[in-house]
């Protein structure tokens, strides 16, 4: 049966360890050395023993060409757009939020953002 | 064979899509392009036509051809110094040879680590297994607000903290220590990549010229150091400010050195050829931190 796109799943596994993260409650990814950080929108952050480049890989094969609302910030981040609630160039900041009980404030670096913001414009 | 997901940090991409709307170039930097390639097309124009104006017509073939035979260049390979301290046998001990100097009024002294294996960094203050080895200073400073370490740091592959506020680093990786001087030195991805170690100090010496430090009292000084290839460490026995104590290792023949952490109150020692471990800083007192890190030979 076709997955509902709303529904669809990230499957994370390593060895011993596996991760369902539904596609739209998955706010950010963040690098830490050899593993990432991944952070959902209650709140949680949960370790994956995985790299920053090897989850972005999983992501493009399982949720390919559509629906796909994720990019690549440099090396320390993967962002789920629709969480994008501003983009600060001179800050150095992008802030993730679903206005409701979910907001982080992160760092990126300066010609990222400028990217950003402007694939953000290209897409509305 | 570079990975597709390799990236920079200046770097932006859109995951699993090849179709999806590009970036648009922010307007103030597609305006700024054009000028440039107008400016450059202009230039490139006017060069064309003063080459083809000033261009000689016809080549009159000099008089006094074969007298100036073009002078071969030549290359001029700098000799490795002669390595300091004494030659050793390769079978006996690891020990560190103590080498006391004076250079410019400064007094140094230089460590010299013998048949060691490359250094390895280490976090948190030594247990057991560090305390067998033969000679340790402390590498990356903490931060005084919240006692992180100060500046890019990898260990064994993990990266522990990042940031370029100083640009020395030293580098170990595959058994290979280099001493650099280099604000974004891709030696900091490599050693994260294939398990090695990383950490970043002031910069001291760079290909043999002294860099300026904005630091300017006076304390006892420690240097990491590499002199055509020799890895060492020197040591001010007198207080000694940085651009003096960079001064004598520049004069000392080192190529590249970097900071490590200093005064009184870093903590260290060295064991010597009849296997005397000699300690600096011998204080009951001194506080440890969960960061306090070091360079350590075996």
């Amino acid at each position: 049966m076709e997955q509902n796109p709303l529904n669809k799943k990230i499957i994370i596994s390593k060895g011993t360890e596996l991760l369902r993260i539904p596609a739209d409650r998955l706010v950010y990814i963040s690098a830490d050395g050899n593993y990432s950080d991944v952070v959902t929108q209650d709140n949680r952050k949960t370790m994956a023993s995985l790299q920053l480049g090897q989850i972005e890989d999983l992501i493009g094969d399982q949720l390919g060409e559509s629906d796909n609302n994720f990019v690549r910030l440099g090396r320390g981040l993967i962002v789920n757009t629709d969480f994008v609630f501003s983009v600060d160039v001179a800050q150095q900041t992008v802030v993730l939020s679903d206005c409701k009980g979910c907001y982080h404030r992160l760092s990126a670096s300066r010609e990222v953002l400028v990217k950003l913001k402007a694939y953000l414009e290209a897409i509305q | 064979m570079a990975k597709m997901n390799e990236i920079r940090d200046d770097e932006f991409r859109v995951i699993g899509q090849g179709h999806s709307p590009q970036p648009k170039q922010p307007q103030e930097q597609t305006r700024r392009g054009k000028q440039v390639a107008l400016v450059s097309f202009a230039i490139v124009l006017l060069l064309g036509l003063a080459i083809w104006y000033f261009w000689p017509k016809e080549k009159t073939p000099p008089d006094n051809d074969g007298i100036f035979d073009p002078v071969p260049t030549k290359l001029v390979i700098k000799p490795a110094p002669k390595p300091l301290g004494k030659t050793v046998d390769s079978l006996q001990t690891a020990f560190v040879e103590k080498l006391d100097t004076t250079i410019n009024d400064v007094v140094l002294s230089i460590y010299i680590p013998h048949n060691t294996q490359a250094p390895v960094l280490t976090v948190g203050a030594p247990d057991k297994e560090t305390r067998k080895a033969i000679m340790a200073f402390q590498a990356a400073d903490i931060r005084a607000d919240n006692r992180e370490i100060l500046g890019s740091f990898i260990l064994k592959g993990r990266i522990l903290a990042q940031g370029k506020s100083k640009d020395g680093f030293c580098a170990i990786i595959n058994g290979k220590v280099t001493v650099g001087v280099e604000e974004n030195s891709s030696m900091f991805e490599e050693a994260a990549e294939r398990n090695g170690y990383f950490f970043r100090q002031y910069s001291l010496v760079k290909n043999g010229v002294l860099e300026e430090s904005e630091i300017k009292n006076k304390t006892m000084r420690k240097a990491l150091c590499d002199r055509g290839g020799q890895i060492f460490v020197a040591v001010s026995e007198t207080d000694e400010s940085m651009h003096d104590f960079a001064q004598a290792l520049v004069d000392l023949g080192v190529d590249n050195a970097i900071y490590l952490v200093g005064s009184h109150s870093a903590f260290g020692w060295y064991r010597d050829e009849i296997g005397e471990q000699t300690y600096f800083c011998v204080d009951v007192h001194r506080k440890s931190y969960r960061n306090e890190n070091y360079i350590v030979w075996f």
